[in-house]
């Protein structure tokens, strides 16, 4: 149509092909992408010129069609979506290069990232397995350890009663060795008057003459008498003196064991509540405390896991 | 006759909403044997190839209804009766505003490979579609045709299938 018309129009038909042009180009360097230039005319130059302008704004279309939707898939995480070279040219097919390096490089990333998801996971999994683990172990232990403690403890108190009764025992042999000493003590005054009656009895004896040799010879023998039983009150004596260093021997000893229980017994009361807990101080028994570490570290993990 | 195009070239295409044509390229002309006045208003149908399976048409719709962009291997009919296979990537065209204005494809030469990968699945979504009550053009048809084309895929979406066959056949 154009070219039918006269010569001397010429120069107001390029210019309204040059504004049709201008506008095009304005429309897509203002990001208006669907824009393409329509026939100008039937000239072989005149379809090359249009085909070419039509194929800058293709593949300049293309590119930007790509090159967002290649970037989108990338950060959902589908890598198998790529920026296809194929058709781009030049500096085109350079940058999309760059595009699907720019990709690669983010799905080794991701891939990393994965594997580190995955170790964090075993991880967190292994660590809850270990303190399960002990946990249970400590909870059994502590409940054996509670057990052993509460029968010591009564095992303690048991031989305290027990040195306890001792002591009573030995305190009575005491006091029936006192008794024992008075007892002795009366027998010896008791043969110390025989005695001074025995003497008197051989002087009144020898004063009676031949009629009183008889009798000089009783009295002798009552005198041997005392002197024995004297002599074996001051063998008692003796032996009961024994057998009261014995008893306080004894009582010291006793003393000294009970001292010892009643020391063991408050250890193994201290013992019964670090692992049951102790309702006084609220201090949390073994058992409690591995329930706590457990709840503590499930908790623990359980953000491991959301993260 | 079986017809291709270079390498570094692309097909591209415009239609507005209704699938009309708005725009061809040189080389849409060249492949399909058709004139600009011949394809510009026109609907896009007129290169549509009878082995083409309605299920992957509506794929292709749903996915544009979405916004999204559609990778597909589509065998297109030329005016002279030769075919040409493509790599076609469909996307919407939004205005300034973010508002859906057109359709937009720019079609690139597959690999010989994967042509006759989705050849072979489409001839058998092609086969299940006639196969339905009211033929080809039958919903039963239709119906049965998408949920194959789903069990061929086995897990995989279409998209993930068409980029399988792309990465594995070279870009």
């Amino acid at each position: 149509m154009i070219r039918r018309r006269a010569e001397t129009q010429q120069p107001t038909e390029d210019t309204e092909l040059l504004r049709t042009l201008a506008g095009v180009c304005r429309r897509a360097a203002a990001g208006d992408l669907e824009a393409r230039l329509p026939a100008i005319g039937d000239s072989p130059a005149a379809i090359e010129a249009r085909s070419a302008v039509n194929a800058l704004l293709d593949v300049t279309d293309a590119f930007v069609r790509e090159s967002g939707a290649a970037l989108s898939a990338a950060a959902e995480g589908r890598f198998h979506r790529r920026f296809l070279t194929r058709g781009m040219l030049g500096s085109f097919r350079h940058a999309a290069s760059t595009i699907g390096a720019a990709n690669d490089a983010m799905q080794a990333s991701a891939v990393r990232v994965a594997e580190s998801d995955r170790a964090r996971l075993a991880l967190a999994d292994q660590l809850e397995s270990a303190v399960l683990t002990v946990s249970e172990q400590v909870a059994t232990a502590a409940t054996e350890m509670g057990a052993s403690a509460n029968g010591l403890s009564d095992f303690a108190r048991e031989a305290v009663a027990g040195a306890e009764r001792g002591l009573t025992t030995v305190g009575s042999l005491r006091t029936a060795s006192d008794q024992i000493r008075n007892a002795v003590d009366l027998i010896n005054q008791v043969a110390s008057q025989t005695r001074l009656l025995a003497l008197n009895a051989t002087i009144e004896a020898a004063r009676a003459g031949e009629a009183g040799r008889g009798f000089s010879v009783v009295a002798g023998e009552v005198k041997v008498l005392a002197n024995e039983t004297s002599e074996s009150s001051d063998e008692i004596i003796g032996q009961v003196a024994t057998v009261q260093s014995a008893a306080a021997d004894a009582i010291e000893v006793l003393e000294s064991v009970t001292e010892s229980i009643r020391e063991m017994s408050r250890l193994v009361t201290g013992i019964a509540a670090a692992v049951d807990g102790s309702h006084d101080s609220g201090n949390a028994g073994l058992s409690q405390l591995a329930e706590v570490l457990r709840g503590e570290v499930s908790r623990f993990v359980t953000t491991v896991r959301a993260s | 006759m079986e017809r291709t195009f270079g390498d570094d070239e692309i097909i591209v295409s415009k239609t507005d909403l209704r699938g009309l044509f708005t725009y061809a390229n040189d080389v849409f002309l060249r492949t399909s044997a058709l004139t600009e006045d011949e394809t510009v208003g026109q609907p896009h149908n007129i290169i549509r190839h009878p082995d083409m399976p309605r299920a992957v048409f509506k794929l292709l719709w749903d996915t544009l209804k979405r916004r999204e962009e559609l990778f597909a291997y589509v065998v297109n009919l030329a005016a002279d009766g030769a075919h040409y296979w493509v790599l076609a990537h469909v996307t919407p065209s939004f205005d300034g505003a973010g508002t859906v204005v057109g359709y937009h494809s720019s079609r690139r030469r597959p690999e010989r490979r994967a042509v006759d990968a989705a050849a072979a699945l489409y001839a058998e979504l092609r086969a299940a579609e006639q196969r339905g009550p009211g033929g080809s053009g039958g919903q039963a048809g239709l119906d049965a045709s998408w949920k194959l084309l789903h069990e061929r895929l086995g897990g995989r979406s279409y998209d993930e299938f068409v980029w399988d066959l792309t990465n594995g056949g070279g870009r």
